[in-house]
């Protein structure tokens, strides 16, 4: 298991297109930005929808299930902040509710060789500090 | 079929000695790659009248100082003071392979009569990437928190999913790397020139950013390398043999800033761009002599090969093996030992190389009875212009 207790993570530096995302984080909740017209969900947040071109988007709660699309275990720290960590498993989930939408995350509460894709994980928090808390996966627990 | 195809040739090529890390200014080096294609092509500097480079620095988090870190357009002004200098482009959303493009446009506009295009590449002392510091602004909010750093991430988790998706191995790469080493070592220019890699090597190397190992990345490098284009009429006239463009393309599809690791967009940007070289050339995959396919990262060769159409999604590893990329295969395959065995000058060195192969220049390396050369000048979804070279035009 990746040992996260001395990562000292970026902290995110939201605008004013970003900033919903952060807030319902915060308060744990995981919510995406949403195409008004069509109905697509898209992330990361975008100035258009880019599946029909509509400006009414809002950002909009989702289930937080999901499935790991893609994954890498990091062995190289790239960013030396992430040294103590390694080896761990960055991944993408790809979540039930808005198929296409990519989320980048780390796999927690699991060793990183747990990470394949395709196997369901489900939203977690992890607070950053008083002001930003990220949203985070592990495996899911109703998963066989 | 495109009613340009074969009015535009590269000439003359030209290298600048590569090293491991900045020994000299980077625009020393970009003035030795620029004499040293305009000498090849026999033709003296004031002939010269067209500039053309995509100068960006891929090392993050490094000043950008022109003439030290980059070579711009108005660095390459400064230095050559060419009398003829009547057109010049310095490209953005296209990389490399776009500077050349826009070179083709410019001379069958007949806004100049021989243009030069230069890539130069520094590697700094010290560490190559600078990530984000205490906070993550843009795009990075989303990635850095999590650890994602450098582009070879972003490419890691898209080869997790196609590696995955096909039910593939990543061992079966390391035919790639080895071939390619060997390829290199008749590459006189090439960093890894001389310096053997075996299968044991590959597979016993350490791991970066699963699925890539040590040898799945190019190395960066200090060096350039550079070309000199002009129209086919023109170009018959000079010393080399001419390698006509036949046929040009660059992705019509791109990535929302942030997203990261979705296989079908890799997919889309090589296929938009592909297409429009097969149209516009007339040639299809199967008439495909030889190929430059990009590869800054071992699994941009593999997106490249299915969304080229040189084989079915999730056969390109299949497809590389049995002595078919070798240079008496079926399709050889990054002939000059690609950016794994030149080091990391992007696109370029594979244009020239396209370029060599159909012109019958490539020496100890040079493929038998090549008339159609491929190239695919940089990671499909990223900046992917393709282009096909023809030893007789048509």
């Amino acid at each position: 298991m990746s040992d996260w207790s001395k990562v000292t993570r970026p902290i995110p530096v939201p605008n004013e297109w970003t900033k919903p995302f952060w807030d319902a984080a915060k308060r744990g909740v995981l919510a995406l930005q949403r195409c008004q017209t069509c109905k697509h969900f898209q992330h990361p947040p975008y100035a258009t929808c880019v599946s029909c071109m509509a400006t009414d988007l809002a950002f909009e709660p989702v289930s937080g299930k999901g499935a790991i699309y893609a994954y890498t275990i990091m062995y190289h720290a790239g960013d030396k902040r992430f040294a103590s960590a390694i080896p761990y498993a960055s991944i993408i989930v790809e979540l039930d509710d808005a198929p296409g939408a990519l989320l980048a995350a780390n796999l927690l509460e699991a060793p990183y060789t747990d990470a394949k894709v395709g196997r369901r994980v489900e939203v977690m928090f992890e607070p950053l500090n008083d002001d930003f808390t990220l949203p985070q996966f592990r495996l899911a627990r109703d998963a066989k | 079929m495109w009613e340009h195809r074969c009015k535009v040739a590269v000439s003359g090529v030209g290298f600048s000695k590569v090293t491991r890390s900045a020994e000299v200014p980077l625009a020393a080096h970009a003035l030795e790659a620029v004499k040293g294609a305009v000498e090849d092509s026999g033709l003296a500097m004031a002939d010269i009248d067209g500039l053309a480079t995509y100068p960006e620095l891929p090392a993050t988090g490094h000043a950008v100082v022109d003439g030290v870190t980059i070579v711009s357009v108005n660095c390459m002004m400064t230095m050559l003071k060419l009398p003829n200098l009547s057109w010049h482009v310095q490209v953005e959303t296209v990389n490399i392979g776009g500077a050349v493009q826009q070179a083709v446009n410019a001379l069958l506009a007949g806004v100049c009569k021989y243009a030069v295009v230069w890539r130069a590449m520094h590697n700094p002392k010290g560490t190559y990437q600078n990530l984000p510091g205490t906070y993550a602004q843009g795009a990075t909010q989303f990635t850095a928190p999590y650890g994602f750093g450098g582009p070879g991430q972003g490419m890691a988790v898209a080869y997790t999913r196609w590696l995955e998706k096909h039910g593939q191995s990543r061992e079966k790469m390391a035919t790639l790397a080895v071939t390619q080493r060997r390829h290199s070592h008749m590459n006189p220019h090439a960093y890894f020139c001389g310096q053997p890699l075996t299968r044991e090597d590959y597979l016993s190397s350490r791991m970066v950013a699963y699925p890539f190992c040590l040898y799945d990345c190019d190395i960066p490098v200090q060096g350039a390398v550079a070309v000199v284009l002009t129209t086919a009429d023109r170009a018959r006239g000079l010393r080399p043999r001419p390698a006509y463009i036949a046929g040009y393309g660059q992705r019509l599809a791109f990535e929302v800033a942030g997203r990261i690791g979705s296989l079908s967009s890799y997919m889309e940007g090589g296929r938009s761009s592909s297409r429009l070289t097969w149209e516009r050339s007339g040639f299809s995959p199967k008439d495909v002599d030889v190929a430059q396919i990009y590869d800054g990262f071992s699994a941009s060769v593999i997106y490249g090969l299915e969304s080229y159409g040189f084989c079915k999604e999730g056969e390109a590893l299949d497809f590389i093996q049995d002595g078919r990329m070798e240079l008496d295969g079926e399709l050889p395959l990054n002939t000059f030992g690609g950016s794994l065995g030149t080091g990391r000058i992007h696109g370029l060195w594979h244009i020239i190389e396209g370029a060599l192969q159909a012109s019958g220049r490539a020496g100890e390396r040079q493929v038998k009875d090549v008339n159609v050369s491929f190239v695919g000048a940089s990671a499909p979804i990223v900046q992917g212009t393709t282009f096909i070279f023809v030893k007789e035009p048509y």
